[in-house]
């Protein structure tokens, strides 16, 4: 196992460093960011990490303020003696008294910067290419480390793109990567690595199981989100419950309560997947207010909004969204329904019968959460997973809201996984009681986790 | 599925903890993730070093002895079971008169349900996603009900959850079944050669439409195979004549007993036999090969505890205890009213239309330019400098030490900061920074102030 690559983050106060860093981390807690200059005062490091072994350590820097100044004195020192070149002169000027003294933070970022292989140079596009950042330049370039500069905030109206580059290019730097740390590009990272192994051609191999990792590592993560959503819809299609038709209504009110609160705890396991807090500042972002869907799951105008066809019956004030057997007594699942149960488990599935069948005699109804808002709640649960896989992407816009996918939720029969689960009230946590963990259960989640995850991967062939 | 193979039941107690979690939030894990922190080795080995700690934290590693003990009590059960109804089956086959046996109804007796039931169990290995059958069922209800250890009660599930995700619960419940199914034809083989040996029968066969021929057709097919194994196979002759009348002679019974326990050997033994075989292999194959698959994504929310992609090293060098800072100062006399500009880019308008007698010293950008201005202030101090500085930058401690400088040149100072937006956090910050410094300051030009010294 080789040592880890170092890379210092360097830059002029308040261009993006530690947001670069909570970006590349993953570590949104990582450091401090504000709006002021010398948010960050000291070094701090970070190490990246595949399958156990490290790979990268990054290093955030306070920012270069001085750089006029320093350069001059640099210059300066070098005049009296012999001639020294760019490193030699950076170690003269580390063990002056100033760089414990006026230029005590730009010594840091130096100190830092020799240490490392090489250097990420952030730079605010929107700002105008000034004289420091000129002399900023040449004292890093002095180091003799390979510098990638990074152009942050080239997604805002004001960038100066051109005149950066420009300037870089005539310092030889040509490599240069943009990255909005505020609406990263999706394949942002990617790139970052891909320009970095250009600088440093024998770290090539490492940044390349880097990239590897960070794109296996997205698929995991959209996969372990859509089997939170199957598990929620199963939940919520396998809730059944009988109930005298004297407390209907508070029935359904309670069912009601229940389905947004199993909702709820989908929305918070998802947000806690993606590693979200609510006072992250993409929180804007998300289709949520305060970490919750603003429009109720049982309005019926909520289902308009999001094109579900609400149909005669559903409008009716309260028993929105719940299904209410008042005929067969819960005898009228749909053959597939059977079908599907009867390989299953047998016994099972007549054991339910029977329960239900006695529940008829009571003259019970059997309550269950309607096709339509099963319909609502994948619709919104995708969108929520992909405003949350492109978070802070600049793809922000692209999220199709019309996608082939909605569109078979919307009016498509409902996923086979689901129509089983309807037989099976045991599967449900609705119930009371916890959900029964059996095999047929887990296949139907992993069944409605594939056809999700399939739909989401191919979007063209739905 | 008595195993006690070790990677299966680390397996095992893995899955029972994570149903756990999944049910009842996450476990207090901090030693646990610790522990598998340190473990040098794959995530899955990770994960499993975590899992196993947990679980020998909470009791179920005991659980699991306890559940394996009801498992194993619960087979004994289902072997007996077995045996008594191999018995009964025997028994039952040649039940009736001793001396007419019909001989159809007793292999009927004997294979019958036996066929039904292997048929189906081929059914659902083709069609079914699931195997399961009431006899395994039985199985796990009984091994629950004799673990009776609450904290067991993840145990079956998670048992149930990872043979089915490896593919493996159909041959370990196919063990189960056709074993069982094995134990009761052996004691029914067992039985009847007893019954045969130590009682006399005599076989019969009755038809009213089907033609003899048609038996004899059908009696030597069936036979065929057991003939090749020593079994008798009853002659054409002896077919017809029994059935036309019970023959009471030897050779007839023994060639119809042998014929009898033949067949119960070759359709119902050794199919049964074959099964039981083809899922050990599978079985022990597949469990020799069971690992855990880290990129499930049931295991996701754990990757980032046992095997963080990104660590924090810590502060590497610390901050200062200040920063730098120069202090503003000022000239005691001076002459002239100076306007100097500070790093202002080409959007805007430099310099305005400035009143008479204010003196215009350009923008300061370069080290050169800066050198020039202050020399020039220096050598002709101004009894007023007016600073102008556009607020979008940020206000950084080259910039402010450059206003601290310029400000010890003049007698009285002002900064003047350009910015378009009054609630910008820069402009604010700017404004906070020049307070530190003393220096008065305004967003619209003060040139009263710069003409003639007052407002």
């Amino acid at each position: 196992m080789s040592e880890p690559l170092k890379l210092a983050v360097v830059g002029h106060t308040n261009v993006g460093k530690t947001s670069l860093l909570r970006t590349l981390t993953r570590d949104i807690g990582f450091g401090a960011i504000s709006h002021r200059p010398s948010t960050t005062q000291h070094v701090e490091g970070a190490r990246l990490s595949v399958d156990g072994e490290a790979l990268i350590e990054l290093y955030d820097t306070p920012g270069f303020e001085d750089a006029i100044a320093l350069y001059e004195y640099i210059e300066q020192s070098a005049q009296s003696s012999e001639r020294l070149d760019g490193p030699e002169q950076v170690q003269r000027f580390l063990q002056s008294s100033e760089a414990r003294q006026r230029f005590e933070q730009e010594a840091k970022v130096l100190r830092q910067l020799l240490q490392s292989d090489a250097g990420f140079y952030v730079i605010d596009a929107r700002e105008p290419v000034l004289a420091k950042y000129r002399d900023e330049l040449a004292i890093l370039a002095m180091c003799g480390k390979p510098l990638l500069p990074v152009l942050n905030f080239v997604n805002s109206a004001e960038q100066r793109e051109p005149a950066w580059r420009e300037v870089l290019a005539r310092l030889g730097l040509h490599a240069v990567v943009r990255f909005d740390t505020v609406a990263p590009p999706v394949d942002g990272e990617q790139r970052l690595y891909e320009n970095l192994s250009l600088v440093l051609d024998s770290q090539r191999p490492r940044l390349q199981r880097l990239i590897e990792h960070n794109q296996a590592q997205v698929l995991v993560r959209r996969k372990a989100g859509y089997r939170l959503i199957a598990e929620l819809l199963i939940d919520v299609s396998a809730c059944r419950r009988s109930v005298h038709p004297d407390h209907l209504q508070d029935a359904i009110q309670d069912l009601h309560r229940d389905v947004r609160q199993r909702e709820q705890q989908c929305v918070e396991a998802l947000l806690k997947l993606y590693a979200f807090r609510k006072d992250d500042a993409q929180a804007s972002a998300l289709p949520l207010e305060e970490g919750r869907w603003g429009d109720d799951l049982f309005n019926p105008a909520t289902m308009k909004q999001l094109g579900i066809k609400v149909g005669g019956g559903m409008a009716a004030g309260a028993a929105t969204g719940a299904g209410i057997d008042l005929i067969t007594g819960g005898l009228s699942l749909g053959m597939a329904t059977v079908l599907g149960a009867a390989v299953g488990g047998l016994t099972q599935t007549f054991r339910n019968y029977g329960e239900r069948l006695k529940g008829k005699f009571r003259g019970e109804r059997e309550l269950t959460v309607s096709d339509n808002t099963l319909r609502l709640l994948a619709i919104r649960q995708q969108r929520l997973l992909s405003a949350l896989e492109l978070r802070g992407h600049a793809a922000q816009a692209r999220i199709q809201m019309e996608t082939p996918l909605e569109q078979q939720w919307r009016e498509g029969e409902l996923a086979q996984p689901l129509q089983t689960a309807r037989a099976y009230q045991a599967w449900s946590s609705l119930n009371g009681q916890k959900p029964q963990q059996d095999s047929a259960r887990t296949q139907a989640v992993e069944d409605l986790l594939a056809s999700l995850n399939k739909q989401h991967a191919h979007p063209a062939l739905s | 599925m008595t195993d006690s193979s070790s990677p299966l039941q680390t397996l095992w107690l893995c899955e029972a903890v994570r149903l756990r979690e999944e049910q009842t939030g996450l476990l207090e894990d901090t030693e646990a993730c610790r522990k598998a922190r340190a473990t040098p080795g794959s995530l899955a080995q990770r994960l499993q070093v975590r899992g196993l700690f947990l679980a020998q934290r909470d009791g179920l590693v005991a659980a699991l002895q306890h559940w394996l003990q009801g498992a194993k009590l619960a087979v004994w059960l289902l072997v007996i079971s077995a045996l008594m109804a191999g018995i009964i089956l025997a028994k039952t086959a040649l039940s009736g008169t001793p001396q007419t046996i019909n001989i159809f109804w007793a292999l009927a007796g004997l294979v019958g349900l036996n066929l039904l039931s292997l048929l189906a169990w081929l059914f659902s290995l083709v069609f079914a996603a699931q195997a399961s059958s009431p006899l395994s069922h039985l199985w796990l209800w009984l091994s629950n009900t004799l673990a009776r250890d609450a904290k067991a009660v993840q145990l079956a599930p998670a048992l149930l959850v990872l043979l089915q995700r490896n593919n493996l619960l159909r041959w370990g419940l196919g063990r189960l079944l056709h074993g069982w199914w094995l134990i009761t034809l052996s004691s029914a083989f067992l039985t009847l050669v007893a019954l045969l040996a130590t009682r006399r029968y005599g076989f019969v066969w009755e038809s009213t439409i089907v033609a003899s021929d048609s038996f004899v057709m059908l009696v030597n097919s069936l036979g065929k195979p057991a003939a090749w194994l020593g079994f008798a196979l009853p002659d054409n002759d002896l077919i017809r004549h029994s059935g036309m009348q019970t023959l009471d002679n030897e050779h007839a019974r023994q060639v119809w007993a042998s014929w009898l326990l033949g067949m119960l050997l070759i359709y119902g033994i050794v199919p049964r036999l074959v099964c039981s075989l083809f899922c050990e292999w599978r079985w022990r194959y597949g469990v020799k090969r069971l690992q855990l698959n880290a990129a499930d994504p049931v295991w996701q929310p754990l990757h980032e505890r046992v095997q963080p992609s990104s660590e924090r090293l810590g502060v590497i060098d610390a901050a200062p205890a200040a920063l730098s800072f120069s202090a503003a100062g000022s000239q005691r006399s001076g002459e002239n009213a100076v306007l100097v500009a500070i790093e202002l880019d080409d959007s805007i308008n430099w310099p305005p239309v400035l009143p008479a007698q204010v003196l215009d010293a350009g923008v300061i950008d370069t080290r050169k330019q800066r050198h020039q201005v202050l020399e020039q202030l220096s050598a002709n101090p101004p009894a007023r400098l007016l600073i102008v500085c556009n607020a979008q930058r940020s206000a950084d401690r080259g910039t402010l030490h450059l206003i601290a400088e310029l400000s010890r040149t003049a007698t009285q100072t002002r900064v003047w900061l350009l910015s378009a937006d009054s609630m910008d956090d820069r402009l604010n910050n700017w404004q906070e920074q020049l307070d530190q410094l003393s220096l008065a300051h305004s967003r619209s030009a003060p040139w009263n102030w710069l003409e003639h010294g007052h407002e």
